[in-house]
């Protein structure tokens, strides 16, 4: 029996799934901890590795700041010229600073950054990103953000 | 005179390019399918739903079919569902008849999804008229159904699937509850943001597109594909005498791709995996399978095809996706604000045809593109990731932030889940589970709401309709397959170790 209440309902079902999830939490926790024990080791495992070994520290975290720096910026720029700074970075990021690469990393950074900016922006006229960089040709009716 | 379904210029343009686009994602190994639709389904914001459909359904079948690419020519499935094209196609390929497999891993593609197409036409109206019978608390059970046959068939990890399905639900369930428009579990300084809590498209790229990225950024991204020289000019050349005698192995591994991928979560590699083992079971010469028979590849490509069509049958009749793939496409119904699920064919005919001819276009592209021009399409696998990347990150934060006509939220949103994929990667977590909970969650809670309501909170609401019965029996089985299954695999796994 469960009594639906106007004002509560709302926690009806988050509380029964997280009771169902406590119960399988605890449900995974026995299962696999006597499974370790009939292989003989201890209940509890010790914590593996989280990261692979050797990882590439750089670019993993580079990854993972690039992409909130990128964030960031989107609102405060526009999209345009962010995604031509960020697309560069994420590019030299995992192809390294060799001269040949930088080139190509140049090229293929402003080709794809202006054809998705025209693509979507302009020719398909999705919203994106705006900021002080966007400029809005009002004569002609499209933005470039 | 009307034709009964949507087709035009524009259309046949945008399923080639799904085609081909799909087609370059399925050969780089490690993008997959589900990825090329995540990251064209922007692109359909400025299309109407038809138009939209042909692109994904092109994304879709490409993606599948492109996998075999590399797993015939340098032995690594693109997607998972090609792992078993590996076993006898790159065989094939070492001993110079590369463009011969390729060749009969395409027709039997083709096949495949032209049997799926035929299947899903078949048995989603059938499905849809029995669920039109469903009340609130069917709808419920058969969602809990949904969640116990991703577990079922997590194979071994049968717990974990089913927390990461939970977990989906409660994730889902954050904003505010549309009866009462209460809150919850939401900080109050996101209250603004999140009304509707997390969005489907940056959940579902940032768990499939994103995570990828940072899982490879951890390797190094170091990855050069070794140029093979499988060169092709020996004497095996295909020629459709190689289908002699295959007929039935065609069919049976089709509908078993078909079958596989109407149940919701089990994703390519099971169904190929279990075509290929029945293709071995029936064969006249099982012991040439590996070693480069046709037989196996035959099997291998129409089976994971075959899942095109079956994991459309849930997704349109019950409004439950089949696998991650599909799952996308359920947010391209929701942009364009259509209602997937019993009523769907009734009130949509004209989209439900559009699929059908849509699919059937898609196939024949996928085929025209590949079987012709293979030589030079097999080279899309040299293309270096590590410069593909880069435009993905941008074209998915494009996705999220139009998700809801632009908000830097949901590219946050991107970001966290990318993170979240990439964590419960490393914690055992199936992601694809997780987001097939998160996609039904709100239901489920909407459909339990509704049917306590109207019992005045009696559970017993839930055992009292015969059809119910029918769900809670098939439910019943599915927990009673995935204990009997989990039980098998640890003796299993015990006993090679012993």
């Amino acid at each position: 029996m469960i009594n639906v209440v106007y004002s509560t309902e709302h926690w009806i079902m988050p509380i029964i799934v997280m009771g169902i999830l406590a119960i399988l939490l605890v449900a995974v926790i026995v299962t696999e901890g006597r499974a370790r024990v009939q292989a003989g080791k201890p209940f509890f495992a010790k914590p593996g590795r989280f990261f692979k070994e050797n990882y590439d520290k750089l670019k993993l975290f580079g990854t993972l700041v690039l992409f909130a720096a990128y964030i960031f910026c989107l609102d405060i720029i526009g999209f345009t010229v962010t995604s031509l700074i960020f697309v560069f970075l994420f590019n030299v990021l995992y192809t390294g600073f060799g001269k040949k690469q930088m080139i190509m990393s140049a090229v293929i950074t402003v080709i794809a950054v202006l054809l998705i900016s025209v693509l979507f922006g302009v020719v398909f006229n999705i919203t994106l990103p705006s900021g002080m960089c966007s400029i809005t040709f009002a004569n002609f009716g499209f933005t470039i953000y | 005179m009307t034709l009964p379904f949507v087709i035009g210029f524009p259309q046949i343009v945008v399923a080639l390019l799904g085609v081909i686009a799909g087609l370059v994602f399925g050969a780089i190994p490690g993008m997959t399918a589900t990825m090329a639709v995540a990251v064209f389904l922007p692109l359909t914001y400025a299309y109407d739903l038809e138009t939209a459909l042909y692109l994904l359904l092109g994304l879709y079948v490409g993606g599948i079919s492109g996998g075999l690419i590399p797993a015939i020519l340098i032995n690594i499935p693109g997607t998972p569902s090609s792992i078993t094209t590996t076993f006898d196609g790159y065989p094939m390929a070492k001993r110079g008849a590369g463009e011969r497999a390729l060749k009969i891993g395409i027709v039997s593609s083709l096949c495949g999804g032209i049997i799926s197409l035929a299947a899903l036409a078949l048995f989603t109206p059938l499905l849809s008229a029995a669920a039109l019978k469903f009340s609130s608390v069917e709808k419920f059970l058969i969602i809990l159904f949904a969640l116990t046959v991703i577990a079922a068939l997590s194979k071994g990890q049968m717990l974990r699937g089913i927390f990461a399905g939970f977990f989906g639900v409660l994730v889902s369930l954050i904003g505010m509850f549309s009866v009462n428009n209460a809150y919850r579990m939401v900080p109050s300084f996101l209250k603004s943001k999140m009304q509707d809590g997390f969005q489907l498209l940056p959940v579902l790229i940032g768990l499939f597109a994103i995570a990828q990225i940072f899982e490879e950024a951890e390797e190094g991204m170091r990855f050069k594909v070794e140029r093979q020289d499988t060169d092709s000019s020996t004497t095996e050349k295909f020629s459709f005498s190689d289908f002699k005698g295959q007929g039935v192995n065609i069919i049976r591994s089709s509908l078993i791709g078909t079958f596989m991928g109407v149940l919701p979560g089990v994703g390519g590699s099971a169904a190929s995996i279990l075509a290929y083992a029945q293709a071995k079971n029936f064969s006249k010469h099982p012991e040439l399978l590996g070693t480069g028979a046709a037989e196996g590849l035959v099997a291998s490509e129409s089976s994971n095809n075959g899942l095109t069509g079956g994991a459309l049958i849930p997704l349109l009749s019950l409004g439950i996706p089949g696998d991650s793939t599909t799952a996308v496409l359920i947010s391209a119904f929701m942009l364009q604000g259509i209602q997937v699920g019993p009523l769907f064919i009734t009130q949509n005919p004209t989209t439900w045809n559009t699929i059908l001819v849509a699919l059937l276009i898609s196939n024949i592209f996928m085929f025209i593109c590949m079987f012709y021009p293979i030589k030079w399409i097999s080279k899309i696998i040299y293309i270096p990731r590590q410069r593909l990347y880069p435009v993905i990150i941008m074209i998915c934060v494009v996705g999220a932030y139009a998700t809801k006509n632009g908000r830097i939220f949901d590219v946050w949103a991107l970001l966290i889940f990318g993170v979240v994929g990439y964590i419960f990667g490393k914690i055992k977590i199936p992601a694809s589970c997780f987001l097939i909970g998160f996609i039904l969650g709100k239901d489920l809670e909407n459909y339990f709401i509704q049917s306590i309501s109207a019992a005045n909170g009696s559970l017993i609401v839930f055992f009292t309709r015969p059809i119910g019965w029918v769900i809670w029996l098939m439910i019943a089985a599915s927990i009673a397959y995935a204990i009997w299954d989990n039980s098998k695999d640890k003796k299993k796994k015990a006993a090679q170790k012993a």
